[in-house]
């Protein structure tokens, strides 16, 4: 069996955990693969990538602000017109706490040059509140996913099977491939389904929560009022796809999360679902990113992100290369998977949990 | 029209001339105004099969084949309280029925004026062949001890099998008849006749008081000890619909095994079925349309169609074998009948030929023309239900087909359904499904395969995809008319005023339809999805009905929301506080509102405060300690204030 020695290796499916991979081989110079599927063009999607996000943190504002031109750039390279659209997702809220949410959100993002403008009643329901938000960008994964695998193929980063994996000491990996070894010296897990399955318990940061999530398909005639809803009180994402039909995204067990969009959607009868996948999720218990390992030579975490993840993947994989400016390099040691409780708080808004006091 | 357009004589042998019609009692009923005329016997759509109705419409700019798997629903003309589903309906003498469907409705023109073999329904809108009893909720029906869902062999052996052990049974068979499918599969050594097998086990679930039948009763939905059926009750004149909610401790899901569509262009053309189709129609109406005919197979008991019908008056051009060696009883059978046979040739597209004919080119020679093509993609368990109670399945790359694995509480499969394609095989896992739902142990499931190498396993028929054929290629054969996704075409000048026009779906993880069983297979065999996924997409993509949908778990935020939200700690220092501003009353400031201490200031990071919210006339803030002069900036305006308590 031959060995192969490489610096990272990055679990994950997402767009975010490719691009990661791709900028650390083409940027940073270091050697990496990927370990896992590419799922976007089967797999029904259970998270969306969008510029814009509930974020009431003026450093995460100001750090996407900056890097949003950079990773577009780069998305738009990798995925051609096809992969990057432009649109106009809705924010809206109907609850108290989501209500002043969405106030926070809409003065920090009109402070960051964000076109924010409410949405009538008319449009969107009486007792709602709701923002339109003007020209925010969104990754078509389904077109964006083969341009990636070749980018990185390009790139000379291998996608490896996640079968055979074998944790070692200070963060390394070791993967089999075949006949092959390949040693990592770090590995990087990405998605949730990725830490779930890898990440050993000794190594589960304090503030990582599982929850029950949803994703169901529907045949759905009817339109929505954006391209892109999100409901801050629940956190449930409404997708308007092309081809007809919508995807929903949330938190809940399927049924309750069934029930939940047939009322949220307000369909007569029985909801038309065309597809349905209810999966575990993680989230952090203060809504920030966890970034970097647990412990001291653990595995590297890049979890928390949202839907604005992989618009911060250039600084990211800065980061990680030790290659980021002090700023960046703040922001992310400010949101270390290690934290705990200590240092100033970096808590972000929290769909569907229940809001805490500070 | 006459009622034996597409029938063969009553003379024709082997049981192909329509066990359940009786030809000495016509009935005329119309559809859409429409005279159709048929037998005693016949279904709705057996009837408009039978008088060389053949086509549903038009989809995708093609005209699109009216089948068994894919056929409207319809209901009565003047009272549209019931939508039935025409081809479990049986025909009734002077019904006026209306066709159900979305998009366009055929105008008075033409419906007067339609050509003879189609309905004339534009089938463009997604959904377009609408099941309306999926949208209803189920009202509560018996509890019984055990549901076998499919009355075919296995399904009533479970039914025995329960009876005997003292269950009260509940057999439910969406067809007007119990018996199932297998006909065609012929017999092995030593066995009875399929005819022969069923006849007994029917006759010994009359005897039986424990063991409920319902015809025409369609599962489908499942959920914990809960069936979803649509139901009809051919007894009652007219005949009416409801949508029951089973309950049992015990479900038996014994739904066989379907035939999956070859991917290929053209190939839901009017004309075209499947292998157990044609046989169907013929054993239980006595319908075989047009005289020539091809068979396009990967799976071995089509050959036994061919066998049947010879003598039949249908002339068998030729069978093409899209395996390239394949060995079989039915393939020995059918050279001895002196059948061509051309082993390795996939039809590359189907075309519609002159004069309702079917144009069947070939990778050598001159293209086929025929009245009449048979595609035959080999067979696959119906695992819908299974998937629908939560089952999980993974693909079996040696026998391509998605298979079952693992269990699920108070389910069990049977039958063709858990892969047991022999009638013996059938009947003992009908038997052992009863002995594992009651904990027992039995003598297990005998299902005596012969070996791969006298009767070669199925494979799945596909073309290469071309972006110039000229009629439409589906995934399956079921009504949510699943396109082969294609690459996005560049836009033509000519959208500007025709609009972009309907195109296949690019990726299937968007399509806004369920992925069929038949579907997914096809999405392996084409490269779509990979074997490894199969099961798990297959299960994602199945259309769920939510049978017990539970109150919304979703987290709902209190009414009142914290003093300061946790997302501000610590944003204006650790000694930030709650204070009451004093500004300008015609000023409401929102919540979010930054503030400053100075009038310039636009930088979020240089904010030293923000508005909380204003209620009872007063505008709550944090504020940092040290604030001292205090600006707010609220829709661009610079509003002062100063901090009142």
């Amino acid at each position: 069996m031959s060995e192969t020695q490489v610096d990272f290796a990055v679990f994950g499916s997402s767009p975010l955990s490719g691009v990661i991979a791709g900028l650390l081989a083409s940027q940073h110079g270091r050697k990496v693969v990927t370990v896992g599927s590419a799922l976007a063009r089967y797999r029904l999607p259970r998270a969306i990538d969008l510029s814009v996000a509930p974020i009431t943190r003026p450093e995460t504002w100001a750090l996407l602000a900056a890097t949003v031109p950079e990773a577009s750039k780069l998305i738009a390279k990798i995925g051609g017109r096809g992969a990057l659209r432009r649109v106009d997702p809705i924010f809206f809220a109907d609850g108290p706490i989501g209500t002043e949410a969405l106030g926070h959100f809409s003065h920090m993002a009109s402070a960051y040059g964000i076109l924010v403008e409410p949405v009538p009643p008319s449009k969107i329901g009486e007792g709602r509140k709701a923002l339109r938000i003007g020209d925010a960008l969104t990754i078509n994964r389904p077109a964006f996913e083969p341009t990636l695998e070749a980018w990185l193929t390009r790139e000379g980063v291998k996608r490896l099977s996640d079968a055979a994996i074998f944790f070692g000491e200070a963060g390394s990996v070791e993967i089999g491939a075949g006949e092959n070894l390949v040693a990592a010296r770090h590995a990087v897990l990405v998605d949730d389904t990725t830490i779930l399955n890898h990440l050993p318990g000794w190594q589960w940061p304090s503030q990582l929560l599982r929850r029950q999530q949803a994703s169901i398909l529907t045949a759905s005639s009817q339109h929505l009022a954006g391209p892109i809803m999100l409901q801050l009180d629940s956190g449930t994402v409404l997708v308007q796809h092309e081809e007809g039909g919508m995807a929903a995204m949330g938190l809940g067990t399927l049924g309750a999360f069934s029930t939940a969009i047939a009322e949220l959607t307000a369909e007569s009868g029985q909801l038309q679902q065309v597809g349905q996948v209810g999966f575990e999720a993680l989230a952090s218990s203060d809504g920030a990113p966890l970034l970097g390992p647990v412990v001291p030579e653990g595995v590297q975490l890049l979890t928390g992100l949202g839907p604005t993840g992989i618009f911060l993947a250039p600084v990211l994989a800065r980061w990680l290369a030790g290659e980021a400016s002090a700023e960046e390099g703040a922001w992310c040691d400010a949101r270390r998977a290690d934290r705990g409780n200590s240092g100033a708080s970096v808590a972000e808004f929290t769909s569907g949990f229940e809001e805490r006091a500070a | 029209m006459r009622p034996d357009t597409n029938r063969l004589p009553a003379t024709t042998g082997k049981g192909l001339a329509g066990a359940y019609i009786e030809r000495d009692r016509p009935i005329r009923f119309t559809i859409n105004g429409r005279v159709i005329p048929g037998f005693r016997g016949d279904t709705i759509l057996s009837a408009l099969l039978a008088s060389g109705v053949d086509t549903m419409g038009t989809h995708s700019g093609s005209p699109i084949g009216l089948r068994e798997s894919a056929a409207p629903a319809i209901t009565y003309a003047h009272a549209p309280t019931h939508a039935l589903p025409m081809e479990r309906t049986p025909a009734r003498d002077g019904v006026e029925y209306r066709i159900l469907a979305n998009g366009p409705s055929p105008g008075l023109f033409s419906r007067l004026f339609q050509p003879g073999r189609t309905l004339g329904l534009t089938l463009n809108a997604n959904g377009s062949l609408v099941r309306p009893w999926r949208a209803i909720k189920g009202e509560r029906g018996a509890s019984t001890d055990l549901v076998v869902i499919g009355g075919g062999v296995a399904g009533m052996a479970a039914a025995l099998a329960g009876a005997r052990a003292g269950l009260q049974v509940t057999l439910l068979e969406a067809s007007p008849h119990v018996g199932g499918h297998s006909g065609l599969f012929g017999t092995q050594d030593g066995e009875n006749t399929p005819q022969e097998n069923i006849a007994a086990l029917v006759s010994e679930i009359i005897a039986s008081n424990a063991i409920t039948v319902l015809t025409h009763a369609e599962v489908f939905a499942i959920g914990e000890n809960l069936v979803r059926v649509h139901q009809l009750d051919t007894e009652a004149e007219p005949v009416t619909s409801r949508v029951v909610d089973f309950s049992a401790r015990h479900i038996v899901i014994a739904t066989g095994a379907f035939e999956r569509l070859p991917v290929l262009s053209g190939n839901r053309l009017p004309g075209i079925a499947g292998a157990q189709e044609a046989f169907e129609l013929a054993y239980r109406y006595g319908i075989w349309p047009g005289h020539s005919w091809m068979l396009a197979t990967s799976g071995n008991p089509a050959y036994r169609l061919a066998t049947l019908l010879d003598g039949s008056g249908a002339t068998l051009d030729r069978i093409l074998e899209g395996r390239d060696h394949a060995n079989s009883r039915y393939i020995e059978f059918c050279k001895a009948y002196g059948i061509r046979q051309f082993p390795g040739t996939v039809p590359t597209a189907i075309t519609p030929g002159q004069h309702g004919r079917l144009s069947v080119a070939l990778p050598h020679g001159e293209p086929v023309v025929v009245d009449r093509l048979v595609l035959s993609g080999g067979w696959q368990p119906d695992l819908t239900l299974w998937h629908l109670s939560g089952g999980e399945s993974r693909w079996n790359p040696k026998r391509q087909r998605l298979e079952p694995i693992g269990t699920v509480p108070g389910v069990v499969l049977a039958g063709s359904a858990a892969g047991h394609f022999t009638r013996r095989g059938c009947l003992t896992s009908g038997l052992d499904a009863v002995d594992r739902l009651l904990g027992r142990s039995g003598p297990g499931v005998d299902d005596p395969v012969i070996d791969a190498y006298y009767e070669t396993p199925d494979r799945q028929m596909s073309a290469e995809a071309s972006g110039d054929a000229a009629a439409p290629t589906y995934l399956d054969a079921d009504d949510a008319l699943m396109l082969r996704p294609a690459a996005p075409q560049p836009r033509h000048w000519t959208q500007i005023f025709r609009g972009p026009g309907k195109t296949p779906v690019r990726v299937l993880s968007e399509a806004p339809q369920p992925l069929s069983i038949g579907a997914i297979c096809a999405g392996v065999g084409i490269g779509l999805i990979p074997e490894e996924s199969a099961g798990i997409v297959a299960q994602e993509r199945v259309a769920l009905v939510p049978l017990h949908p539970a109150s919304s778990a979703q987290a709902v935020t209190p009414a009142e929301p914290p003093p300061v939200p946790a997302y501000l700690a610590d944003r204006f220092g650790p000694h930030a506080a709650l204070v009451v501003l004093r500004h300008d009353p015609a000023w409401q400031l929102g919540a979010g509102a930054l503030i400053f201490e100075d009038e310039d200031a636009l930088d979020p990071r240089r904010a030293i405060g923000v508005v909380l919210r204003t209620r009872d006339g007063k505008t709550e803030a944090l504020l940092a300690a040290s604030a001292k002069k205090l600006v707010v900036r609220d829709l661009g305006q610079a509003i002062p204030a100063e901090i009142q308590s």
